[in-house]
């Protein structure tokens, strides 16, 4: 009795206790620790299972139309090859589906960063009328309901009794699983691939600051897309345009300096991620390159890094050579890591 | 409804900080949180240091010594830094979420000549524009990768570990 009483002061407080088997996360040490977990959420093989399930469960949507995998398909490394996505209503989202690559690192979820969790973050495609379009807590109605949910749930969080909160803890759980570490560019930083001379003048170019007075060239990719994980927790206004559409982070914040600014995301399978940018304008890489390279817009919050950046004295973009920007771009192809895409741990278990 | 009014309670939330947007948070490891707008920074005691930035130039900035700061908040510097003090940094992030340690004693006067100061002038202008309002300027450092721009957190802990 006494132990019922606290089980039912836990709900109470809306802590959900857990149970399972830890789930063992195995990533290059060069990645670093500084992972973001909640601490009432542990990953365990019970609770990554279920998310999975639940990732690729159209039950999760209002009609059952579409999943959390509609818009992030693991062969494009969970991005959709749109501009903007389409969700159970055909209206399209305000902003490019993101990549899911080594997100047990990232603090600051969506482009503008208005999320801290993976949990948090959850629930707005869940709920967005444009998206998934249905509350969490009718979703755990429905689930509730089903046959094999309520044993799932209990072996994940030590309750038959499903909510809105199990079910983003658990796709959180599965998320922060989808660890990218096996490109052919990290078998390089291992010592265990050789790329070809026109990636490795690539890579020069991607890791130096050019700097003309010295006769250094470079594209400085390095400066926010460096490190092993291929990207820095900032948000950059990256010059696309003068007075942007979308004013991004400053929508959030209200602070002028975070006018255009978004995330700076991982590089990691860039090839498999097109179109780019928050709002997916460009098709190719090779007009990300042309971008950096001749079309910087000036604003009073564009990017210090971006500023007198550049192959030319005086320049106000990087001024790249077409040999260089397809150098960069083969040092790119290098962050695609196949063995991600078609990793069955990560696939639908419903095909 | 629950949605929404969570919804409209966040944007709430985030347009209080916006009108704070400009001030700079000293919390943590303290015993006066503050928050310094420019008018705050303008009444502490200036210094000028000469330091070369990436372009490798000397340039005169001007602003105030870190430990000022720190010192009206009470943090442990002087006679208190020494004992389990010594284990303790200051971690300060920039509105672009970029973020940046210094070790106490690296900043003490008790410890080093090097004053760091938290500048908002160069060669006697404003700060110019991603770059400012206030940014630190650590004299004598060959690579300025902790010289960061837009600062707007300045949080002092216990190395934990």
């Amino acid at each position: 009795m006494i132990l019922f009483g606290m089980m039912a002061l836990t709900f109470v407080n809306g802590r959900i206790p857990f149970t399972g088997e830890p789930y063992p996360l195995e990533y290059p040490a060069s990645f670093g620790n500084r992972t973001n977990i909640p601490a009432d959420n542990p990953l365990t093989k019970e609770g990554v299972y279920l998310g999975r399930r639940l990732f690729y469960e159209k039950m999760l949507s209002a009609g059952n139309k579409i999943s959390c995998g509609a818009c992030h398909m693991q062969q494009l490394a969970f991005t959709d090859g749109k501009a903007f996505s389409t969700g159970i209503d055909g209206v399209p989202t305000d902003r490019n589906a993101m990549s899911l690559a080594n997100l047990l690192w990232v603090k600051n979820f969506f482009w503008d960063g208005r999320a801290s969790s993976l949990e948090q973050q959850a629930l707005t495609p869940l709920a967005a009328p444009h998206e998934m379009g249905q509350l969490p807590e009718i979703s755990a109605e429905k689930l509730q309901r089903s046959k094999v949910y309520p044993g799932l749930f209990h072996a994940a969080f030590g309750t038959q009794i499903i909510s809105g909160e199990a079910i983003v803890k658990a796709l959180a759980q599965f998320e922060r699983t989808l660890i990218s570490a096996n490109s052919p560019y990290d078998r390089y930083l291992n010592g265990q691939y050789q790329p070809g001379s026109a990636a490795l003048r690539g890579m020069q170019l991607f890791m130096t600051a050019p700097a003309p007075e010295r006769q250094v060239r470079g594209a400085n990719c390095g400066h926010c897309h460096g490190g092993p994980k291929l990207y820095l927790e900032v948000f950059h206004n990256n010059g696309l345009d003068s007075i942007p559409r979308d004013a991004g982070r400053e929508k959030q914040t209200g602070v002028a300096a975070d006018k255009g600014r978004f995330r700076v995301p991982t590089l990691r399978n860039i090839a498999l991620t097109a179109p780019y940018m928050h709002d997916g304008r460009f098709r190719t890489l090779e007009e990300v390159l042309d971008h950096y390279s001749d079309h910087i817009r000036n604003s009073a919050s564009l990017s210090p890094v971006l500023r007198n950046t550049s192959n030319e004295a005086g320049g106000a973009s990087l001024r790249l050579s077409k040999q260089e920007k397809k150098d960069i771009i083969a040092f790119l192809q290098l962050l695609t890591d196949s063995s991600f895409i078609t990793n069955p741990a990560f696939s639908n278990p419903f095909n | 409804m629950l949605y929404k009014l969570t919804a409209c309670l966040l944007i709430t939330i985030f347009a209080a900080t916006a009108a704070f947007a400009q001030t700079i948070s000293v919390e943590g490891e303290v015993t006066h949180p503050l928050k310094l707008g420019a008018a705050d920074i303008s009444k502490m005691q200036r210094t000028e240091v000469t330091a070369a930035d990436r372009d490798g130039k000397p340039h005169r900035y001007s602003g105030v010594p870190v430990t000022t700061i720190l010192q009206q908040a009470g943090v442990t510097l002087g006679a208190q830094l020494k004992g389990e003090n010594m284990s303790k940094y200051l971690l300060v992030k920039s509105g672009d979420g970029y973020e940046v340690l210094f070790s106490l004693a690296e900043l003490d006067s008790a410890f080093t000549d090097r004053v760091i100061i938290l500048a908002d002038q160069v060669d006697g202008q404003p700060l110019p524009d991603g770059k400012g309002p206030f940014r630190i300027v650590v004299p004598g450092e060959k690579k300025p990768a902790r010289w960061i721009w837009e600062v707007t957190t300045m949080t002092v802990r216990f190395a934990k570990d």
